[in-house]
Order: C-alpha cells, then sequence, then structure tokens
C-alpha cells in the first residue's frame, strides 16, 4: 500500500483542489471543517497545505471568505464559492467523469 | 525550572518553554521561505498563526499557563509542513530548510494519526463503543454486541465500560474528532502485508532458496509492524497522559487516583485473559461459549479467531490506559518505578489468586501443586545426569 501511496501523491495533490471546491460548494465551511471531512479518507490534510491552497483559489476568485462570529475564540473565516468556482467545479467534475470512464474501460475487451 | 517566553500570535498572547519556543519559531521561519514571492504570504502567515493559536487555546485551563515543549511540537507536527500550493511540486525552493518535525506521530504516513476517543454523534451511552469501533474499523454494532456478551460474562463488560467512559477522553475538537477516525490503523496494515507476505511466500513453494530468502523478508517486515504498533501504542500513551494533563492541570504526578487505577487495570486485563482463556478451552471441548453455540455454518476455527480478535479488542484500550499512566509519570522515575511495582503486586497476586483457587477446587491442580518440589528436584536430576553423561 505504501508504495501505491506514494505513487499517487502527486495525484493526490492535484485533486486536493478539486475535493476542496465540491467540499465548500455544499455548505459555508471554515478550515476545520473541510479538514474534518477530509479526515476519513485518502485525502486527509493538514492545514499547513489547505491554508496556502485556500488562499491560491482566493486569488483565482474561485472561492471567498466572510469572517463570522464564533461562540469560542475569535471570528472565523467561512468560505464559499464564487460563481466562477461553482461554473469551475461544474467542469471539472464533467472532466472527472470522462477521466474515470476511461479508466474503467482501458484495458478491457470489447464484447463478443 | 524552565524558561518562559512569552509570544503574540496574530494578537493572541502565549507563554511558551523556551525549547519550545525555538520549535515553533523555525516552524515559522520555514513557512515564511516556502511562501516566498507568494502575494498573498502575510495573509497565510496570520491565518496559520491563527490556528495554532486555537490550538494552544484548547490545551490551556484555568490552571494551566504555560505551553510545554512537547505541546508545541504535538501542534506543529498537527499543522503539517507549509506548502505553497502556487509553485509546482518541481518548482519548491531546493535549499528551503523542512519544517522540524519533531513530534514522532509526523512520519505515520498519510493523514493524522488514529487515536481511540469516545464519540458521542450517535451514541447511545457516552460513546464508548462508537469510538472503539472507529478506532478499529469495525461496524459499531460488533462491539455493542461484544460488550453486551461480556456483561452476560459476570457483568464484566458494564464495568469495563464504566471505566473506560471515565478514562478515555471523548473526541471534542475537530482534530480530535479526526484522529478518532482517522488513518486506516496499524493492524489492518498488518493483516495487508501478512496476508501479501504469505502470498507471496506461497509462490516460492518448492524452490528452497527462494523459500528461505522469503521468509527472512517476511520477518523482517513483521518486526517493523511490530516497532510501528509500539511506536503507535506510545503515541497514544503519551496523547492520554496529555488528555489527562490539560484535565487535572497542575496537579502533582501521578494523580493520586492512579494507586488505585494501575492494579485494577492489570486485574481486569488478568481477568480478561483468564475469561478468554476459558472460552477458548470450552469452545474446544464442548463447541459453546457461555452455553452459546456457535451457529452451524461457522467452523471451529474461525469461531477461535472471532474469541481471540473480541478479546483482543477489550484488552487492548486496558493495555493503552496503563501505559498512559506510566507516560504520565514519566516526570518522575520514582513514581514510575512505584506504578510499575504496583502494577507487578496486582499480577503476582492474581496469579496466586488463580492458583489457589485451583488447588483448593481441583484435587488434580491441587496433587500437582504438592508434587511440584518434587517434579523440580527430580527434573533438576536429569538435567544433571545428562550433564554428567557428556
Amino acid at each position: 500500500m505504501s508504495s501505491i501511496n506514494e505513487k499517487f501523491t502527486p495525484i493526490r495533490k492535484g485533486l486536493l483542489e478539486f475535493l476542496v471546491l465540491k467540499i465548500v460548494s455544499a455548505d459555508k465551511v471554515y478550515v476545520a471543517d473541510i479538514l474534518r471531512e477530509l479526515s476519513g479518507t485518502e485525502f486527509a490534510t493538514q492545514e499547513g497545505t489547505l491554508y496556502p491552497l485556500l488562499s491560491k483559489m482566493r486569488r483565482e476568485e474561485l472561492v471567498d471568505y466572510e469572517w463570522k462570529e464564533s461562540e469560542a475564540g475569535p471570528p472565523r473565516k467561512y468560505y464559499q464559492l464564487t460563481a466562477k468556482g461553482r461554473e469551475q467545479l461544474r467542469e471539472i467534475s464533467e472532466y472527472w467523469q470522462q477521466i474515470s470512464a476511461t479508466v474503467k474501460c482501458l484495458g478491457q475487451k470489447p464484447a463478443q | 525550572m524552565n524558561k518562559v517566553i512569552i509570544i503574540n500570535l496574530n494578537g493572541n498572547a502565549y507563554q511558551l518553554e523556551e525549547n519550545g519556543y525555538e520549535a515553533l519559531r523555525a516552524y515559522l521561519d520555514s513557512a515564511a521561505r516556502r511562501l516566498e514571492g507568494n502575494p498573498d504570504r502575510d495573509e497565510i502567515i496570520a491565518d496559520i498563526e491563527q490556528a495554532i493559536a486555537d490550538k494552544f487555546r484548547a490545551l490551556m485551563g484555568a490552571s494551566k499557563t504555560v505551553v510545554a515543549t512537547r505541546e508545541v511540537e504535538g501542534v506543529i507536527a498537527e499543522m503539517g509542513p507549509v506548502e505553497d500550493a502556487s509553485d509546482t511540486p518541481a518548482a519548491v525552493p531546493k535549499g528551503a530548510a523542512e519544517a522540524p518535525r519533531p513530534a514522532p506521530g509526523a512520519d505515520a504516513g498519510p493523514g493524522p494519526a488514529k487515536r481511540l476517543y469516545r464519540i458521542n454523534d450517535g451514541a447511545m451511552l457516552a460513546g464508548v463503543c462508537n469510538g472503539i469501533a472507529a478506532y478499529m474499523n469495525i461496524d459499531v454494532t460488533i462491539v455493542r454486541i461484544v460488550f453486551v456478551a461480556l456483561t452476560l460474562a459476570y457483568g464484566a463488560g458494564a464495568l469495563l465500560y464504566i471505566m473506560m467512559a471515565i478514562l478515555i477522553p471523548s473526541a471534542v475538537t475537530s482534530a480530535e474528532r479526526a484522529a478518532a477516525s482517522g488513518a486506516p490503523s496499524t493492524a489492518q496494515e498488518f493483516i495487508r502485508r501478512a496476508r501479501a507476505g504469505y502470498y507471496e511466500g506461497m509462490k516460492t513453494f518448492g524452490d528452497r532458496r527462494a523459500y528461505r530468502e522469503w521468509r527472512r523478508n517476511f520477518k523482517h517486515e513483521m518486526r517493523g509492524w511490530k516497532q510501528d504498533l509500539k511506536r503507535e501504542m506510545h503515541q497514544n500513551a503519551h496523547q492520554w497522559a496529555c488528555n489527562w494533563h490539560r484535565h487535572w492541570g497542575g496537579r502533582p504526578y501521578p494523580f493520586p487516583g492512579w494507586w488505585f487505577a494501575v492494579p485494577l487495570l492489570r486485574l481486569l486485563s488478568a481477568l480478561v485473559t483468564v475469561v478468554c482463556l476459558f472460552s477458548l478451552v470450552s469452545l474446544l471441548a464442548t463447541g459453546a461459549v457461555f452455553g452459546i453455540l456457535l451457529p452451524a455454518g461457522i467452523p471451529v476455527w474461525a469461531g477461535l479467531i472471532i474469541l481471540i480478535v473480541a478479546f483482543q479488542v477489550i484488552a487492548l484500550p486496558l493495555r493503552f490506559m496503563r501505559h498512559a499512566m506510566y507516560y504520565g509519570s514519566g516526570y518522575d522515575p520514582v513514581c514510575a518505578g512505584w506504578l510499575h511495582f504496583w502494577n507487578a503486586v496486582a499480577g503476582l497476586g492474581f496469579i496466586a489468586v488463580v492458583v489457589w483457587f485451583a488447588s483448593r477446587h481441583s484435587a488434580q491442580v491441587h496433587e500437582a501443586i504438592r508434587n511440584l518440589p518434587h517434579e523440580i528436584h527430580s527434573a533438576v536430576d536429569s538435567v544433571r545426569r545428562w550433564w554428567a553423561s557428556q
């Protein structure tokens, strides 16, 4: 597993943005929510990776944030998708469908 | 006595031990270096500082005002190295120093290391079963059934449940919740490796040299796994000690209850072992455990495996708890020594009671114990004779 794990590191890294788009599209979330959603999966990540990624996505105007008070502690940044982010997510989802269909079909013998 | 340094993290003041401060500064410096040229650098650093401040706040209590070095290291490991998302992997500056990753959990593969917590979401009582299920990655119903079955056996399950409800911390923060159901546990990895290893071994059947080679590799792998498991166990124990420290912060070590808890845990472990052995024997001899017959479709060997796994599930947390207490007293070797001593006394006492009980209730055991000195003498004699004949 560990060697496969390593081989897929760049792919997982690349997919992370897509997954963050997906998570943010469902609800207004802050960073701990995103980390939690990813934690049980193969894409488990840490703040050190997520903050720079989110700031890049904001620079590309895919997500936007607003400050919100929290019950305990200082206000938090809550992220949501912009119209551009939503469009991007739709495109990537479609592309992902294509890719996964290709992966599934390649190398299979045609039905007789 | 340690020097304390006061820092300002994004507007939050915290007191850190000097070494912890050094580690944190190295981490933030390396983060800043890696984000060199990123237009949002300051904002990202502020976010990261805020996240660290949040984690520190969770560690603080009314009577605890200083962040210890190992706590700082734990938080840094939790944050993970800062990676600039705008860079392609190849463009990451080669000279940039790695973020310091002193915590043992940092190299434990993908995701946070898994820990045992109580999980209150969807819990029936205190979330003990829920937590164990998440930890072992099995269905919660199975764990509940095991606990109910154990409760039928002299109420052990109920007792165990109450103890674990008191001793296991509940997952409150997001990081804790993530750790409660995080990356795959070492146990699963072990099973996977063992299976892969055996398939590999079967291929070498008939070729003696290849077989020997395989066996050596297999042993090596297994040894590595054992170390992993040990490390994981230590991490768990360490985490628990931290939790306790947070909980009972400032109190002297060890927490007075431990003097009772250590021998009690030892007794519980021993009891579990005895019940386990008893049920294994009864399964082999009669095909039933506590009067419950194995379902028709399940062979006896599968029953044995199920039993052993079930008892491991119960025994493991007990072991963690004991280790956590040794850890907690780690500041003071004398104190840890005493805890070990109590542990040993409880263990020996238990064996003595079992032997006494057996000799009272079974004539054969009684006879065997009476003959023991004689047996030892004759064994020593035969060894001596063999030695003389050489």
